[in-house]
């Protein structure tokens, strides 16, 4: 059986804004879902400590960390209509980002394994100049850029329900990360055509699948299928980190997709035959507000992962998407061929893969 | 630079929007420029938990209008997303304003600092003049 290295809990008491959908208690509703699980010894947590400077550096200005922290130090208050910050809200972020470069240690220490982030706040909104949309930190892309500057290729596949602007944005110009994202459109936070494509150093290399209200788990799953897992595939990352929102379920407030847990639970099986040899795939919470609906994706989605394939809920089958699927891979072409086209006789789409400091990144696939 | 032709106004409905708004509008009909009005909706707001009522398009028009501003010239548009995202992206591709109007602190903002201000956000990052009126 496969060991799931659980990353967590954090922020399953702290950062609390009151009555606000992005609560300490999901949190402890994945916990649940995990601990639905019974892994015995197949689960082994970790401790999670804070992200260090030199870690939120990568991927943060300086600025702006120096405004969060003297922000939350101050009380806090409200960030923007959405977010918010309180006095324990720095420490929070920082172990949240902290927690997956923990995950990740264990895995390289186990050479095997899946790793699970179930902290908070989540982080794919937060851009490189200030957080956004429940986000404070971006806990994924601390995690990736760290990779990448020990010489990683990392593939970033987020399915929440909302596009990962922050994680996008953070990662446009840089060729050792595949940035990869279905979410529904029109949503907050209105990013993500499949026009958007990366940086002139990494063309192709942001993927963007919108996804119409109430596309169903085969809608998704068709786009993990024809767009996710090729591009994955051709990349051939290193690692396999995922932005695992769970407000695509059907249950939850903030959004309208119409998945089940085991429709998350077909995307995690895709995702794993996509892995890197030896595993190296952590998946990260980002939203899901609905807290049983958590708690039931988080089972089944790392049920699949360890072949636990009993889902309390059916897949969902038969809502609008495949077109948009379709659209959303032409138009991609369309702009990749622009680019070529602007790009011939002066530079190449598929330039020498460089690190984040501009050195040369070491294939890692079978380093094991 | 050249005179603009479209101005687009940050609106959430605070006092510091209205006052942006009226600005707005006033040098629109002055100029003859056309004004859009851009209310940017959050996650909060989409899902009805905002706390708050969303602001109507008939209130943000009126104001336009009791300005001496033309209906013809106002246009309302609501998007998803930040606001100073939200903002930036209507400077972009056909149709983009060419001057942006914003209240010096919307609906809900931050305590204060630069953290999270639209204003200073857009002041910094916009390719277009952005005009920042205290309510
Ligand atoms: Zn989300």
């Amino acid at each position: 059986m496969t060991t799931v290295v659980l990353a967590g809990p954090a922020g399953e008491s702290a950062h609390d804004g009151g009555p606000h959908p992005e609560s300490p208690a999901r949190v402890v509703a994945a916990m649940k879902g995990v601990h639905d699980l019974h892994l015995g010894s197949d689960l082994v947590t970790v401790d999670v400590g804070p992200a260090s400077r030199e870690d939120l550096a990568r991927v943060h200005s300086l600025r702006y960390l120096d405004e969060l922290e003297a922000f939350s130090g101050r009380g806090g208050g409200a960030l923007d209509p959405d977010t918010f910050v309180t006095s324990d809200s720095w420490d929070a972020a920082c172990r949240a980002a902290g927690a997956g470069l923990a995950a990740v240690a264990e895995l390289e220490r186990r050479r095997d394994g899946v790793g699970f982030v179930a902290a908070r706040p989540p982080g794919h909104h937060a851009v490189r100049s200030r957080g956004m949309g429940f986000c404070l930190l971006n806990n994924v892309a601390v995690t990736a850029a760290s990779l990448v500057a020990g010489g990683a290729r990392v593939a970033i596949v987020d399915w929440d329900v909302h596009h990962g602007n922050g994680t996008q944005e953070i990662f446009w110009d840089e060729p050792a990360v595949l940035y990869i994202s279905t979410h529904q459109s029109p949503l907050y936070p209105g990013t993500g055509r499949p026009d958007e494509i990366g940086g002139a150093r990494a063309r192709g290399k942001t993927v963007n699948i919108p996804l119409p209200p109430g596309a169903t788990g085969d809608v998704v799953s068709l786009a993990f299928s024809e767009v996710v897992a090729p591009a994955v595939d051709s990349f051939v990352p290193d690692w396999i980190l995922v932005s695992c929102g769970f407000d695509a379920h059907r249950a939850d407030p903030l959004a309208e997709l119409a998945l089940s847990s085991a429709d998350f639970a077909a995307l995690a099986a895709t995702v794993q035959q996509l892995a890197p040899c030896g595993g190296r795939t952590v998946l990260f919470l980002e939203g899901g507000y609905d807290l049983q609906a958590v708690r039931r994706s988080t089972a089944s989605t790392i049920g699949a992962l360890v072949g636990d394939r009993t889902f309390p809920e059916d897949p969902t089958f038969g809502g609008p998407g495949a077109d948009a699927v379709r659209a959303a891979t032409m138009l991609r072409e369309r702009a990749l061929s622009e680019v070529d086209k602007e790009c011939s006789g002066g530079g190449s789409l598929d330039a020498p893969h460089t690190g984040s400091r501009g050195a040369p990144t070491t294939r890692l696939r079978s380093d094991w | 630079m050249s005179v603009p032709r479209l101005i687009a106004v940050g609106y959430d409905g605070s006092a510091d929007s209205v006052a942006a708004l009226r600005w707005g509008a006033e040098i629109a009909s002055t100029i003859g420029a056309r004004l859009r009005i851009v209310h940017a909706v959050g996650l909060l707001e989409h899902a009805g938990l905002s706390g708050r009522c969303s602001p109507h398009e008939q209130a943000a028009t009126d104001v336009a209008c009791r300005v001496g501003l033309d209906i013809a010239q106002v246009e309302w548009r609501v998007r998803d997303g930040e606001p100073a995202a939200v903002l930036r992206r209507e400077t972009l591709g056909d149709d983009a304003a060419d001057l942006l109007v914003v209240g010096t602190r919307g609906a809900g903002a931050h305590g204060g600092g630069t953290l999270g201000s639209t204003s200073l956000d857009l002041a910094q990052t916009a390719t277009v003049p952005v005009v920042v009126v205290a309510g």
